[in-house]
């Protein structure tokens, strides 16, 4: 395991995010992994909140569009996730904040697709799931703001 | 042009600005009119977003200043204090005139009215240590610009970040849940603007917008922390200079959704509603996403 980690780290891959440089490197990733998980966890946040009562006259056919967009920005962010990995396999290998994060955007994103057929196509009123994911998504954001400052913790 | 330029350009403007206000909010109070009222509010919740970049170009002002033998530091330092005072309140005012436009409660008048007219003296006090800084002439003897009575906001949340090493880690948790409240409650009401999703009223999502306001709430008071711990680390950044101007036109963004959610009735108002609309949202979302791509490229861009 230790070895394929290492691998990864020395990679053609992980040398390019590290070193070609501002515009399309390590900072264009980051900046792409913040905006995509914003764009995840933001509407799914305001979709939970109008499913807890806020801005109840909102029809929920009119929400279905954005899921399209949720799944876009899901995309984005594991694409550069996925990469960000790479450039330092071993560091969040070791680090347990990045496993509670993985688990929890794992539990987040069942939400979503839950809450898709479930409750915009099954016609559940939705509140204990649209609660669920907004504490998956609350952990998911702790945990891995806090990756780095486990990773120095445990070092 | 630097920032101690910026900060000679923007310093008068809390003062004055809320002066302004709080003559408009008077004289709705003696005429009774509701549109003097809401023009109030809009003054107040526009300096109070044009405060936080005045009292950011503060801290580089200082740092520009601070070669100069001259200088009189316990005069700048009672400043910046007198101003974080200030400060404070005028960011309250600045959320309660919101609220009041966002729903017009009278119970809000009285209110703002009583807390502007205390914010408006915390601010020129600090104004006029600040005039004491360049005008060594004013200064009465024995400085009472630096007398100890007063509370020194700016110095106990530097301290209280710099004393706690959880401190910043727990604001930069709190900093991605107002970014994704703020951000996500924007996509949604600019996607409608823009009519990327559609077959409800605007004013149907009015009751969301306040958890955007409270992410940007969020975002200001844990962006403060960082920013009174390292000052520096910000002043001498032009990513972070880029950031605070995009937050403050997103700041005004925020008020199309808040005061103009009719729908429009005629077939001219719709079609010039619809490109007013469509033109919004899009600046809105293109500011929000720039703000996320300075932010995030700040340790990287601008540090020269």
């Amino acid at each position: 395991m230790a070895s394929v980690l290492a691998q990864l780290e020395q990679s053609g891959l992980a040398t390019w995010i590290h070193e070609s440089g501002l515009l399309y490197g390590y900072p264009l990733i980051l900046f792409l992994h913040t905006l995509g998980l914003s764009t995840v966890v933001g509407l799914n946040v305001a979709i939970d909140l109008r499913l807890l009562g806020v801005a109840s006259r909102v029809p929920l056919a009119s929400l279905d569009k954005v899921f399209g967009l949720l799944w876009a920005g899901f995309g984005v962010t594991a694409v550069t996730g996925v990469l960000l990995f790479v450039a330092d396999a071993t560091k969040h290998a070791s680090n347990p904040a990045f496993f509670v994060k993985l688990a929890f955007v794992g539990g987040g994103v069942t939400i979503v697709a839950l809450l898709r057929r479930r409750v915009f196509h099954g016609g559940e009123h939705g509140r204990f799931l649209a609660a669920a994911s907004l504490g998956c998504w609350f952990v998911a954001l702790t945990a891995g703001r806090l990756m780095a400052y486990v990773s120095e913790f445990i070092s | 042009m630097n920032l101690a330029h910026v900060h000679l350009l923007l310093n008068h403007v809390p003062t004055i600005g809320f002066g302004f206000g709080i003559g408009l909010l008077v004289a709705s109070l003696v005429r009774d009119s509701a549109d003097l009222r809401r023009a109030s509010y809009v003054v107040f919740f526009v300096v109070a977003l044009v405060a936080i970049p005045t009292y950011l170009s503060g801290n580089a002002a200082d740092f520009v200043l601070r070669t100069q033998p001259e200088l009189l530091q316990d005069v700048v330092t009672a400043h910046q204090n007198a101003a974080m005072l200030a400060l404070i309140p005028m960011e309250i005012v600045g959320l309660v005139s919101w609220l009041a436009l966002w729903q017009s409660r009278r119970w809000h008048q009285p209110a703002v009215l009583a807390l502007s007219i205390v914010t408006f003296v915390l601010m020129a006090r600090a104004a006029n240590i600040g005039g004491q800084i360049r005008h060594p002439e004013i200064v009465a003897a024995g400085t009472a610009a630096s007398a100890p009575s007063w509370p020194s906001p700016a110095a106990m949340g530097a301290a209280f970040v710099l004393d706690h090493p959880w401190v910043w880690p727990i604001c930069e948790v709190f900093h991605f849940v107002g970014l994704c409240l703020l951000f996500g409650v924007t996509l949604l009401v600019n996607l409608r603007l823009a009519g990327f999703i559609s077959g409800f009223p605007l004013a149907d999502l009015n009751r969301l917008l306040p958890w955007a306001v409270a992410g940007l709430g969020i975002n200001i008071v844990t962006g403060m922390l960082f920013f009174l711990a390292a000052p520096e680390q910000y002043t001498q950044n032009s990513a972070f200079t880029w950031k605070m101007g995009l937050v403050l036109l997103g700041g005004l963004s925020l008020l199309y959704p808040t005061m103009f959610d009719e729908e429009p009735d005629s077939a001219f108002d719709i079609l010039h509603a619809a490109m007013t609309r469509r033109l919004i949202g899009v600046c809105s979302l293109v500011i929000w996403i720039a703000v996320i791509f300075f932010g995030r490229f700040l340790p990287y861009l601008g540090t020269e």
